[in-house]
């Protein structure tokens, strides 16, 4: 069965780039969310297998999401999705708990290999 | 990647962004401490860079990448403060609206004005009263601890 994943980013751009990059890698792209209040609202609806988290987003930012998500489940599995200069917030969402992060411009095979190797390690 | 479709996204997206944050400036001409129009300015910029790099416009991610860096400094500060902050911020968007033009016209941005880049790298002045920040321009810590991480 595919795994499930829940794409978080305000960019449209983004939400588009990162399923066409995993869909045809045989994730399920089951929801996507553009804010880090309906990140939290989506996780609880879908309960994907993993989240990929945009750090920089309107009304909460990723890591406060990453911190609400993990509060509801602790077994939850998050991916952060970072850019160059951000690696300060990076080490901050890997202490509040998430499990990776893949950094922007993304290379395709660097995401698939970082969203197996959390869902492996889930196993 | 579908260049075309995604050079589409990027136009849309980027020009939805630079009026956001066109009201943005506005407004912060009013009070350049309104926080949320910082943090809006500061996210379009972030986003901008992540379009820009990904579909290799550097001079579009580079010049993103310096207002984040000095829109971040401003926020920790407070507001955007100084005599030269918001022209900076008028310039950053108008050169930022000019590459975005430019890929609409021709397929891609233009180099960013040196000037402009220089001014944003420039640190800003300590806060009264307080020792100013050490730089670590290129997060050379974090990365450390980063890698360490991992």
């Amino acid at each position: 069965m595919a795994s499930r994943i829940l794409v978080a980013d305000d960019a449209r751009f983004m939400r588009q780039l990162i399923r066409e990059i995993i869909e045809p890698e045989g994730f399920e792209v089951v929801g996507e969310a553009a804010d880090g209040r309906a990140v939290v609202e989506e996780f609880s609806r879908l309960q994907p297998d993993v989240v990929t988290m945009d750090i920089v987003m309107p009304k909460r930012s990723g890591i406060d999401a990453v911190k609400e998500i993990l509060a509801l489940d602790p077994t939850a599995k998050i991916v952060m999705v970072s850019a160059l200069g951000q690696e300060a917030l990076v080490m901050e969402a890997l202490q509040a708990g998430a499990a990776d992060y893949v950094v922007k411009p993304f290379k395709p095979d660097a995401v698939v290999a970082t969203l197996r190797k959390v869902i492996e390690k889930e196993q | 990647m579908d260049p075309v479709k995604y050079r589409n996204l990027f136009l849309e997206e980027a020009t939805e962004h630079l009026a956001e944050m066109s009201r943005a400036l506005l407004e912060l001409e009013k009070d350049p401490r309104a926080r949320e129009a910082i943090d809006l300015v500061f996210r379009m910029v972030h986003s901008l860079k992540g379009m820009g790099a990904s579909l290799g416009y550097d001079a579009v991610s580079e010049l993103s990448h310096r207002l984040e860096d000095r829109l971040g400094a401003w926020r920790a500060r407070g507001g955007i403060d100084g005599p030269d902050g918001l022209p900076l911020l008028f310039r950053g968007l108008e050169s930022l609206e000019r590459m975005v033009a430019a890929v609409r016209a021709s397929g891609g941005p233009p180099p960013p004005d040196p000037e402009l880049l220089a001014a944003l790298d420039a640190a800003p002045e300590p806060v009264a009263g307080g020792a100013p920040e050490p730089r670590d321009p290129e997060g050379l810590a974090a990365k450390k601890a980063l890698a360490r991480a991992r």
